[in-house]
């Protein structure tokens, strides 16, 4: 197949199957779903087979797409997210109100992505990337609350805005909208290069839910429909990473701010942008990790931890080294399908009892064992433990910021890596563990079709984990395609200037430690087993399990410690308080049910409009 | 790394478990032996240690199910797996490739199985004292990995046995206990940290949540649990002599090193009392966090301690 087809077919292929999603759920509900799955895997199937055509570039209309391999690494990345999360589709076909929309709406914002990673010019990206927006707005509300899709649509309207004022800018100065070069000549040119870098890095970080634009992330991400919220944070978050990686890599920042790497007379790790950039995602990191901690809702713990994460990934693109762009895409990488599984097994948890509220639950793994150990996996590869693909990147990301020293950004990344300890241990132990509630007692475990996206998730983050450069080798090709340094990778051992690590071997050691932990464990005497609730409880009598178990306020020693420090909230609620006010005012002062005035007003502004034409 | 390396390295490792198994065993006696000294008890004999896990290796237990016994596997497993990349004098399984973050990292497998297996149990006095280890975890790692940070930034190199070294090229004036003093001392106290020593036993807490997540165990995962317990005290103990003490080149100086800090640890938690959670997290966010970062800005800005 040429390449001019098959990007038009995906790309009008998506559009059509929107449309032909949306006719037939109207028909018949499973089939529209089925229709998310098929598209979603076929297009997968055709990105997977362009990789040897990258570099090509397609017209249609008026949208000009050509594939880059950062472009070709974040559709992939993304593909698989949604191929994944389409199975879900079909369960909750009877949940939503408007099933179609959702339908239709789920390949539009798919599409969206893809166009964006894929857009040649400015013009491209910017309809596409609006299509996310649109998409996803429209499909927040069908979950629990339409206040949160109002919070998001106003972050990324911001964010919108703020990156097409960039691409004006630049196309006033260069003339051009073709992204490539426009970047490039911006980098040699310091006041373009620092309008593109502010105002389409504001663009990213609020999609990617950075500090200070976080807040709208575990609104939506929480009150999404539960497999619209593995998109969010495993996919359409991670278009941040694309935007920023934009800004930071395409666009050569180290040369564009070449004149900036210096400091009080020291020559400084980065230039002063890239450094503002890393501190916000320090930031990120604490505030999103310790949001998470105080959770009690499962799905806004994610939502939290992903904010966390997302400083990670813009620390590793911020400090533009061989290791750390590398760093931050593999974890752009192992956070999709570690926080997609971990977004499934909730929903998977939801499907079967109905809340999120994790003191309502637990003892789940006595009725889903499997489901369980998805998110087992998941929680090992986001709190960066080997063997999975989490903690590669991590690694990669420390080994880099201890190259370079950076002792407050490191602290604030390490407090987040061992903080992420505490916040995913709280659902193993709430949600899954401990003891089994009466009125969960029937619980079944999730059905099949549930279970094999997300054994095929956990599978990925621990083939990826235990064989790494499968993935690095592609990252390590994506560098050298934006003129960075590539990964030194050796056999199955990843070579750092400061260090060098083989994930293959500490696997093999962990399951040589395993096997013998397993047999001292055989040799022995078999135990009884004996029922939950045959308990140590200091001769109380309990008979409640629910009074057994520990899960209300589970970090409360820890949360007391920081529960009154100050809140972003409460900073855009004051500017939420007086957008109101002047809303207020103006319908006061302007709106009416009088015709005169009404027909006044209009003749004013009509007026006002042909005067500024006229003159 | 070709086959016969990774033979070779395992046997290595596995031979350091070995050790490692008999030495801090009989280590944890005789240093109970010497803390009996001190409350003017006679104490018990210096192998009282093995005689424990075997009596309760060999003992019929309780089960509560199969992430109980399924966590104790998993956390022996990642704990043995850490203790066989541990280099011991100049032995070392894997040298270049024990990287420092293995031992922070891998070791949380076990930590993570451990927690696992003690709230599966279903006895909510685990879930607190799992919470309580995890806060007090979050304590002591953050100034400790920033210390490391600057030992990393300073030598060029995050390998264990590297480092060690590094510091064995000029006797006692190589060592980094004398050119970063300050991060030393922060590294002892959140050895004391991971060692659960007083005053940072709260996860532990006998008299006040019964042992936190030991409280349902018995039989042969209690003797599982002790097992882990020596080659946990191993790790962290070898990881503060290879990354302070200039590591040991000869038996007598691995000796000394050892079971000075070890003895030194455990007498101090006989002279204090016990923190309460919040006062640990409190306490590692004053001092040491400080401490830890004054110490890398003057290995990273002075230059000093490279």
């Amino acid at each position: 197949m040429s390449f001019q087809l098959s990007v038009s077919l995906i790309v009008a292929g998506l559009f059509a199957a929107a449309v032909l999603a949306w006719l037939l759920t109207k028909v018949n509900k499973a089939l529209g779903a089925w229709v998310t799955v098929a598209a979603s895997a076929a297009a997968l199937t055709m990105m997977a087979l362009l990789h040897k055509e990258i570099g090509g570039t397609v017209n249609l209309f008026f949208l000009q797409f050509t594939l880059t391999q950062y472009g070709w690494f974040f559709s992939i990345v993304m593909l698989s997210v949604f191929t994944c999360v389409s199975f879900f589709n079909i369960y909750w076909m009877q949940k939503l109100i408007h099933p179609a929309a959702y339908n239709m709406l789920y390949l539009l914002a798919l599409v969206g992505t893809l166009g964006a990673f894929s857009a040649k010019d400015f013009i491209t990206l910017f309809i596409f990337w609006e299509l996310i927006v649109w998409a996803s707005m429209f499909i927040i509300p069908f979950g629990k609350s339409r206040k949160a899709s109002v919070t998001y649509y106003a972050f990324s309207a911001f964010g919108s805005l703020s990156m097409l004022y960039g691409i004006l800018f630049l196309y006033h100065r260069f003339g051009s909208f073709e992204i490539q070069s426009v970047l490039h000549q911006a980098a040699g040119d310091p006041t373009a290069a620092i309008v593109a870098f502010v105002t389409i890095g504001i663009a990213g970080l609020i999609k990617l839910g950075v500090f200070p634009f976080h807040i709208w992330l575990p609104q939506a991400h929480g009150n999404a429909p539960e497999p619209f919220s593995p998109i969010l944070s495993g996919g359409l978050v991670k278009a941040g990473g694309f935007a920023a990686f934009l800004i930071v890599a395409v666009m050569p920042s180290y040369k564009a701010f070449s004149s900036n790497l210096e400091f009080l007379g020291r020559q400084l790790a980065m230039p002063i942008p890239n450094y503002a950039l890393a501190i916000l995602g320090a930031v990120s990191i604490v505030v999103g990790t310790l949001m998470a901690i105080s959770q009690n809702d499962f799905k806004k713990l994610i939502a939290y931890s992903s904010v966390a994460n997302a400083g990670y990934i813009i620390i590793g693109l911020a400090m533009a080294g061989g290791l750390s762009t590398g760093g931050a895409l593999m974890h752009i990488f192992a956070h999709a399908i570690a926080s997609a599984a971990a977004f499934l097994a909730a929903a998977a948890v939801v499907h079967r009892t109905g809340t999120t509220k994790m003191n309502e639950l637990g003892g789940l793994i006595h009725r889903m064992p499997l489901t369980y150990l998805v998110y087992l996996i998941a929680i090992i590869s986001m709190a960066g433990i080997p063997p999975m693909a989490g903690f590669i990147s991590k690694w990669m990301l420390f080994q880099s910021m201890m190259g370079k020293g950076m002792v407050f950004i490191a602290a604030a990344a390490f407090f987040g890596s061992i903080g992420s300890f505490l916040y995913v241990f709280r659902p193993l132990s709430a949600v899954f563990l401990g003891q089994l509630s009466t009125k969960h007692q029937n619980v079944k475990e999730a059905p099949a079709l549930m279970m094999l996206p997300m054994i095929l998730l956990s599978l990925a983050s621990v083939v990826f984990g235990v064989f790494p450069n499968l993935v690095l080798n592609i990252i390590s090709q994506v560098q050298t395609s934006v003129g960075l340094e590539g990964l030194t990778l050796e056999g199955t051992k990843i070579i750092a200037s400061n260090g060098t690590i083989d994930p293959t071997l500490i696997v093999m050691i962990f399951g040589l430690g395993f096997l013998i932990a397993l047999i001292i464990f055989l040799r022995f005497p078999k135990s009884r087993k004996v029922p939950l609730m045959d308990q140590y409880t200091a001769s109380e009598f309990i008979w409640t399990p629910e009074l057994l178990h520990y899960a209300t306020d589970f970090y409360a020693p820890f949360e007391r410690l920081y529960q009154k420090a100050p809140r972003t909230e409460t900073f855009y609620g004051a500017i939420v308080r007086r957008v109101n006010e002047l809303g207020k005012f103006a319908s006061y002062a302007f709106y009416s049910f009088k015709p005169g005035t009404v027909l006044l007003w209009a003749a004013v502004v009509i007026v006002a409009m042909l005067g500024g034409s006229v003159l | 790394m070709n086959m016969n390396e990774v033979l070779l390295g395992t046997l290595t490792g596995l031979l350091i478990l070995v050790f490692a198994f008999f030495w801090q065993t009989t280590l944890s006696g005789v240093t109970r032996k010497i803390v009996a000294r001190f409350h003017k008890r006679y104490g018990p004999k210096f192998y009282q240690e093995f005689r424990d896990i075997f009596k309760l290796l060999t003992k019929t237990g309780v089960s509560h199910g199969w992430v109980y016994n399924f966590g104790v596997m998993m956390a022996l497993g990642g704990i043995m797996g850490t203790a066989m990349f541990m280099p011991v004098m100049q032995f070392a399984a894997f040298p270049g490739l024990d990287n420092v973050f293995i031992y922070v990292y891998l070791f949380a497998v076990g930590m993570l199985g451990m927690a696992m297996s003690a709230v599966g149990s279903g006895n909510p006095l685990a879930g607190i004292g799992v919470m309580r280890a995890l806060t007090q975890m979050v304590g002591y790692e953050v100034p400790f990995m920033v210390v490391v940070l600057a030992m990393v930034y300073g030598h060029g190199t995050a390998s264990v046995s590297e480092l060690a070294a590094v510091q064995q090229t000029a006797d006692l004036a190589s060592w980094n206990i004398v050119k970063m003093p300050i991060g030393t001392l922060v590294g002892f106290i959140c050895l004391l940290g991971m060692l659960g020593k007083k005053p940072f036993e709260t996860f532990i807490a006998p008299a006040e949540i019964a042992s936190g997540p030991m409280v349902e165990y018995g039989g042969k995962q209690l003797g599982m649990l002790m097992l882990l317990h020596e080659f946990s005290i191993f790790i962290e103990v070898s990881l503060f002599v290879n990354l302070f003490l200039g590591g040991a080149v000869t038996v007598v100086g691995f000796a000394l090193k050892y079971v000075g800090t070890f003895v030194l640890a455990s007498l101090i938690s006989q002279a204090l009392g016990r923190f309460k959670i919040d006062q640990v997290i409190k306490y590692f966010y004053r001092w040491p966090i400080a401490l830890a970062v004054v110490q890398a800005l003057i290995v990273i800005f002075l230059g000093w301690g490279v």
